[in-house]
């Protein structure tokens, strides 16, 4: 990337960049258990999170922008999800979907369970549920492009991250960010 | 081969077989239980193989399909180890069980892997949560289910969860809930008792209500207010050691019956400008003379005020 994290872009050439970038998230889906599934309704053609730009056919996370954690992460689990963040691009976002990856969900007091995928990854939305209505995912995404829209990507690159938006306990849409 | 390929309706039946493991197995069988079909035969730790063995082998079990093998915590008797067995010529399911040696320090129960292959993985998964040794497995570890540093056997019932020790349990309902006397709290779920949160499911949960009468067992039912009941009727009668706990527990409903009247009372008079202006006073009276009780009568005259309210709007 060069300068980019040294180099703010000029405004209107930011604007155009960020407004590429976030309608083209390509989408890779950690599903681990039932919230996998309303990911999955998500993307077909009722709720169709590909007119937001959000395509869920990333090859790999080499070639994703964005991993969808849907499900219950286990302790057994949690090192794939961490080498498989780490293997994606910068810039790269996280949306923690369903209970389960938030926090642990109905599995708190588990032996085996990862209380909620942040700590090992950085999370940029968190959706609650249990599980979550494709909506709600719906929700999570609009809220991640707007942040998309109107970040420095200078920051991004050099790793500085904005505090994490849970969604239904933040400020609405509208009045984050003065859009 | 014609020997293992028995027809299913030459498949012993549970005497039957019991007879014939008994008449091999001497001693090594303890007993046999049928119970919700199924047929488990409990064999003593030094017969494990030999039963094994004998169920896949012998022509007239041909038990040839290894179902699943695991383990029970059985308290201060230790573990027991269970391996469930199916026979694909006669369509018969076996439970074999088994008390591990050693009580609950070091269980250990001989491998069947010898015989059945299948049972390799999953004497790994019993060892792995409930920490059962199995000599004679190839490779018990490492842990296979959980991670490979985990500390304990997460399946005794001994295992301490972590987050439990932290932080009570955040539910509002144990499935067993206990009051002082011991007693566990049955609580019956009626019908509207959560209703969503929007307004057309309350409506519809008000209506519901108003259709399903709940039976009155000691007095009006009042569930809003049964969280903050026991505080109020903390300084009745059950201070008094003297009294039988059959007479307390009287005590203590006729102590919540009078609470919860008053409390109605109070509703009624006090928020009265709220309650009142959503009544059809005329509907209430009558159900009250009729002898209704009093929540009875409030969600009906209810009903009856949102219908009236609802015609004129119609008429509007």
């Amino acid at each position: 990337m060069g300068l980019m994290d040294q180099v703010e872009l000029p405004q209107p050439v930011k604007y155009v960049f960020n407004w590429g970038r976030k309608y083209s998230l390509w989408c890779f889906n950690f599903g681990l258990a039932c919230c996998a599934i309303e990911f999955i309704a998500a993307s077909t053609s009722r709720h169709d999170f590909i007119r937001h730009g959000v395509i869920p056919f990333a090859h790999g996370p080499r070639q994703a922008d964005l991993l969808v954690v849907s499900g219950t992460l286990t302790d057994k689990m949690a090192p794939a999800v961490k080498r498989l963040y780490e293997e994606m691009p910068e810039p790269k976002y996280v949306i923690s979907f369903g209970s389960c990856a938030n926090c642990g969900g109905p599995y708190w007091d588990s032996y085996s369970v990862t209380k909620g995928v942040d700590q090992i990854i950085p999370v940029d939305v968190y959706v609650p549920g249990c599980p979550p209505r494709p909506e709600a995912l719906l929700d999570g995404i609009i809220a991640l492009q707007h942040r998309i829209q109107n970040e420095s990507l200078k920051d991004r690159i050099a790793g500085r991250r904005q505090d994490p938006i849970t969604l239904g306990a933040d400020a609405p849409l509208a009045l984050e960010e003065g859009a | 081969m014609s020997d293992v390929l028995a027809r299913r309706d030459r498949a012993l039946s549970p005497e039957e077989t019991e007879e014939l493991l008994r008449d091999r197995l001497g001693d090594g069988l303890q007993r046999t239980v049928l119970e919700y079909g199924v047929f488990t035969v409990w064999v003593e730790q030094d017969a494990w193989v030999q039963a094994a063995t004998l169920c896949r082998d012998e022509p007239l079990l041909a038990y040839d399909m290894f179902d699943n093998l695991f383990g029970i915590d059985a308290r201060e008797e230790g573990f027991d180890v269970v391996a469930v067995l199916y026979s694909t010529s006669t369509g018969n399911r076996i439970a074999l069980r088994t008390r591990c040696a050693g009580g609950r320090d070091e269980p250990t129960c001989p491998s069947i892997t010898d015989i059945y292959r299948g049972a390799d993985w999953m004497e790994r998964e019993t060892w792995d949560m409930f920490g059962v040794d199995f000599p004679g497995h190839p490779q018990i570890g490492p842990r296979i289910l959980t991670v490979e540093n985990f500390e304990g056997w997460p399946l005794r019932k001994d295992f301490h969860l972590a987050s439990r020790a932290a932080k009570p349990w955040p539910g509002v309902k144990e499935p067993a809930e206990l009051d002082e006397d011991g007693n566990v709290i049955e609580r019956v779920p009626h019908i509207g008792d959560a209703p969503g949160p929007y307004d057309l499911d309350k409506a519809m949960a008000e209506q519901a209500q108003a259709m399903n009468p709940r039976p009155e067992l000691d007095g009006p039912e009042d569930d809003d207010d049964a969280d903050d009941e026991p505080a109020e009727v903390e300084a009745g009668p059950d201070d008094d050691p003297t009294v039988s706990g059959a007479e307390k527990a009287e005590a203590r409903r006729k102590a919540q019956a009078e609470a919860r009247a008053k409390k109605a009372a109070e509703r009624a008079g006090g928020d009265g400008d709220e309650g009142a202006a959503q009544l059809d006073q005329d509907v209430y009276d009558q159900l009250i003379a009729e002898g209704k009780s009093e929540r009875i009568a409030r969600s009906k005259a209810k009903a009856a005020y949102i219908k009236a309210q609802r015609a004129k709007e119609g008429d509007a």
